[in-house]
């Protein structure tokens, strides 16, 4: 009898295996034509929590329910990819704009209509093919992030200076200027700024694409290499340090310098901090910008039901125009203002430097974004890696990164 | 006669087609599909274009030389690997079976590491290989190589890789064997010991042979995970110093991933699944032919 | 004299298990730590035992309910992989023809397929499955328990195949002179005697199961079906981690596979005694 009990519950869950699917069919039939629910998937892990208050605002205020889905940082695209190419995908979504954005054209829906659009700040919306598809988040700037007891900013001008820099605080024990692990971080951001102060950097990119003209046969980057070469011969070694102890060494006063942006000031919230900071410009060749761009931007599904998509850009509307909306972008979420008319009061120090760095026109360009996709990680990391670990020379090093740009443009 | 093969074969179906139904539409399908796939040029988002390239992929692979040291970092990696793991893991086995008292808890404990997870895992240890060792050298006052951060040398990441791998699946692979060791009877070990066998003589002329199919599944498990490994790879090392550790399946997921070159990317998963598969056959005809029928 | 000897061996295997552990430790000692704390010393004792973080951490993963949700796709899944999978290698093992000895290959061939290559395409499938079929296995648990089993078939089937040569025909076959179906063949003899390896696949399973990011990120979207590894995602930025929300989240989804473990393995000894039946 017993064996038999067991046969016919073997039996039954054996079809389980079968009708599991069967059983949820029902599960999704109306998604199709309600619009009372927009689903948003954005690759800010810092904003979640705010994000998710901000939801439950915009359902109490305009009766549309707000999904935020979640994911690490890591593979965010990686999954906005899979979900994109098997119609899960969600209604509002956020990417980086340049070569990111431009290979998911067919997924970003026209905002040139949305009321606010030509209040943008110059060049921060994503414009492809003359029309609007990237609404920017908020505004970052890049540089040198020091501490205003150890240096002073207007004395490190040029090479000469940066180096004397280096040497003084060496002499006294502490490391004048430090880079960390990761790759944007090692690489990515500081090989920006030669890209950047080239007259046209996008012409710059495509030249380079084409092989028609070399890193190492450029000034600027000649001088670039020699910052690097500067920061090996007397400060620590990167590949030791990731970004939490770049950060420590900075909060707790061993380095007096980091190449970092003002995303960096909520590491420092742990610590007594006491002391200014500031942010300078990185000077090579002399360069007194900052590095200013969208780290992010919104994009609509366009593969979205009509509706869905009315119902995301209603959202972007909302975000940008209301007072509520504002205010979550401004004060909870500590966003630069980069559509006008908006105004952030409470800004940490190293942010409000950026904004004044903006006002003043001293901004420099992100083109590491028009990058071949996957560069930085891939190709560039190796060289970086390898020069950190060596005693390569500058020359070599430039030829090495001129290969590898040539060898992240074969694998296209 | 014929009544009952044909009832034979409705008992096979009902046992068997089940299981290859599910099998079959979730991992024979899409794998046919991703073959299809490597003969495209595509990015992986169906709304862009995808040109037919043919053999292309295939041909173009074999002058990769970045993709053929991958391979090459791989199969050093997994042959010390696949070799520690066991030795380890079976050692694990043994003394968590013998009459020890706190057999229970060293056997969960053993087991821990795994449960942390490769990703978390490679951070931890990348910790202890920077900070971690340059502490010991202080207080040592020793400037050993061996003591300096093992991640700036291209030989001693490989290592590193190697060791921390290791103490991932040690103890998942003590799993197997603690029920292969279970499954040996006790009167057979009753007798050896009544005719006078020493330790080593008991695990050497009864133990392993009896072993046998617990070394083929063990084999063969950290051999197609020590082939596939990537949380590891990507936290402990990133595939750095300048390329040195990068394995085989981080290769393909930045060929996917990073660069949107999805065709060449499962055309690289094909060439290796194969070279794999051709591997592991010999391995698993080898060990089968050792075990013994109980 | 002996008594002296055992007491050693146990100390020395308890100090090798404590220092295997050690990476457990750090993930135990920096779940305290902010920081500023953790910059200081990752290695070093937390100044203060506060459950402050593990509070934050479960009330941001909501615990419980991504825990209900583990607990159901875990226990689903591994009891239809087990009944399924020791059938079919039963099957393959007793039948042994050609199209078992290809069914068989075929099953430990996909076990070297890196999973990052079929889920692309798996996606579409199921993309397809749903535009076509209406039926829905996207962001649904049930539909993530197929997958599962799908995925954990070849294993299961291939630790049941090495362990069911191993029991001696002539039961079975005494059975079936007395009547017995093939199904009660199954079920009645030889299913108790594979308790041993069924436990290991279940032990093997839950780990994995229980564990998994990537499969579940890439089927469960919407935040009533999150499962407990999912629900950790916002403590791990693209930069940095936040190690104390991140390292208490790991330790409680850590803890239930242990209880398990402890638990389980008496049973593996048990059933081995039990299984005896020689």
């Amino acid at each position: 009898m017993k064996a038999k009990k067991v046969m016919s519950l073997a039996l039954a869950t054996a079809m389980i295996a079968g009708m599991t699917a069967s059983a949820t069919v029902n599960c999704y039939a109306d998604e199709e034509d309600s619009v009372d629910k927009i689903i948003v998937f954005q690759s800010k892990v810092e904003i979640i929590d705010q994000l998710e208050e901000l939801a439950e605002t915009y359902e109490d205020e305009t009766g549309v329910e707000v999904e935020v889905w979640g994911t690490t940082g890591d593979d965010y695209l990686q999954q906005l990819k899979t979900k994109l190419a098997n119609g899960q995908g969600p209604t509002v979504y956020s990417l980086l704009p340049g070569a990111e954005s431009e290979t998911m054209k067919n997924y970003e829906a026209d905002l040139s209509d949305l009321s606010f659009v030509d209040k943008i700040a110059d060049g921060m919306a994503d414009v492809i093919d003359d029309k609007t598809v990237g609404i920017p988040y908020t505004m970052e700037g890049f540089g040198m992030v020091y501490n205003k007891d150890l240096i002073n900013a207007d004395e490190v001008t040029d090479y000469d200076s940066f180096v004397k820099m280096l040497e003084d605080q060496k002499a006294n024990g502490i490391n004048g200027f430090g880079l960390s692990q990761e790759s944007y971080f090692l690489i990515g951001h500081i090989l920006n700024t030669p890209f950047a102060l080239q007259e046209n950097p996008t012409e710059f990119i495509e030249k380079l694409n084409a092989g028609e003209v070399k890193m190492a046969d450029t000034p600027e980057f000649q001088e670039f290499a020699k910052f690097y070469a500067a920061i090996r011969d007397n400060s620590y070694n990167p590949l030791e340090t990731n970004y939490d102890k770049e950060c420590g060494d900075f909060a707790t006063g061993k380095t007096a310098a980091i190449h970092q942006g003002n995303w960096c000031y909520s590491m420092f919230a742990d610590y007594d901090v006491d002391f200014d900071m500031g942010l300078a410009p990185l000077p090579i060749c002399g360069n007194d910008k900052i590095a200013v761009s969208v780290p992010a931007a919104w994009y609509v599904n366009s593969q979205a039901s009509e509706a869905e998509q009315k119902a995301g850009k209603d959202f972007l509307e909302w975000l940008y125009t209301s007072e509520s909306g504002q205010d979550y972008l401004m004060n909870e979420f500590g966003f630069l203002p980069v559509v006008d008319g908006m105004e952030n009061e409470s800004l940490d120090p190293i942010s409000q430097q950026v904004a004044d760095y903006a006002a003043e026109g001293k901004t420099i360009s992100w083109p590491m974004n028009d990058w071949p996709a996957g560069i930085v990680d891939v190709y560039l990391v190796p060289v970086a890696q390898e020069f950190f670990t060596s005693d390569m020379s500058c020359e070599d090093f430039l030829a090495a990164l001129d290969d590898a740009w040539a060898q992240a443009n074969e694998a296209k | 006669m014929k009544k009952k093969k044909r009832k034979d074969a409705g008992w096979y179906a009902l046992f068997t087609v089940p299981l290859l139904f599910v099998f079959a539409t979730i991992v024979l399908i899409p794998f046919f599909i991703g073959v299809g796939y490597s003969f495209f040029s595509w990015d992986g988002l169906p709304l862009n274009p995808k040109v037919f390239v043919g053999f292309k992929n295939y041909v173009r692979l074999f002058s990769d030389s970045r993709f053929m040291t991958s391979a090459g970092h791989t199969v050093i990696f997994t042959v010390f690997s696949v070799l520690l793991i066991n030795v380890i893991g079976l050692a694990f086995a043994l003394i968590v079976t013998t009459k020890l008292k706190v057999r229970n808890a060293a056997r969960a404990m053993l087991f821990m590491p795994y449960l942390i997870g490769g990703l978390i895992l490679g951070y931890i240890w990348k910790f202890i290989l920077g900070d971690g060792l340059s502490y010991v050298a202080e207080a040592l006052g020793s400037s050993s190589k061996l003591l300096s951060n093992w991640l700036l040398d291209p030989t001693m990441s490989m290592v590193a890789l190697i060791i921390v791998s290791t103490w991932q699946m040690a103890g998942y692979i003590m799993i197997i064997y603690i029920t292969g060791i279970m499954a040996i009877p006790d009167d057979v070990l009753e007798a050896a010991s009544v005719d006078g066998a020493g330790f080593w003589q008991t695990l050497l002329k009864i133990k392993f042979p009896l072993l046998m199919p617990s070394f083929t599944i063990c084999l063969f498990m950290t051999l197609s995970n020590c082939f596939k490994i990537f949380d590891v790879n990507l936290s402990l090392t990133g595939g750095g110093p300048n390329n040195a550790t990068e394995m085989f399946a981080m290769n393909i997921y930045n060929e996917i991933f990073s660069q949107s070159n999805y065709g060449y990317g499962q055309a690289k998963a094909i060439v290796f699944l194969l070279v794999i598969a051709a591997i592991t056959l010999v391995q698993v005809s080898v060990t089968k032919k050792r075990e013994v029928e109980m | 004299m002996k008594k002296g000897k055992s007491i050693v061996a146990n100390v020395l295997v308890i100090l090798l298990s404590i220092l295997w552990l050690f990476p457990v430790y750090i993930v135990f000692v920096n779940s305290f730590k902010n920081r500023a704390e953790l910059y200081e010393n990752m290695l070093a004792w937390p100044k203060s035992f506060s459950f402050e973080y593990y509070e934050k951490a479960m009330k941001k993963m909501k615990f419980f309910h991504a825990f209900g949700n583990s607990l159901f796709v875990t226990i689903i899944s591994i009891v239809i992989i087990v009944i399924l999978a020791s059938m079919t290698a039963w099957m393959l093992v007793r039948a042994n023809n050609l199209l078992s000895k290809i069914i068989f290959s075929t099953f430990v061939a996909t076990m070297l397929i890196p999973f990052q290559t079929l889920m692309m395409p798996l996606m579409q499938e199921m993309g397809w499955i749903r535009d076509t079929l209406h039926i829905q296995m996207l962001d649904n648990k049930l539909g993530l328990v197929y997958m599962y089993i799908g995925f954990g078939a070849s294993m299961a089937v291939f630790l049941y195949h090495g362990f069911v040569k191993s029991i001696p025909v002539s039961l079975e076959e005494a059975a079936t002179i007395d009547g017995c179906t093939k199904f009660g063949v199954f079920w009645k003899i030889v299913f108790p005697m594979l308790k041993p390896t069924t436990m290991t696949v279940i032990i093997l399973d839950v780990i994995w199961i229980w564990n998994d990011y990537l499969l579940p990120s890439l089927v469960l979207s919407s935040k009533a079906n999150r499962t407990i590894p999912l629900s950790t995602f916002s403590f791990f930025g693209q930069f940095t981690i936040q190690w104390n929300m991140a390292m208490a989240g790991l330790t409680l989804t850590i803890i239930p596979v242990v209880i398990f473990y402890l638990c389980a393995q008496k049973y593996i000894i048990k059933g081995v005694a039990a299984g005896a039946v020689k």
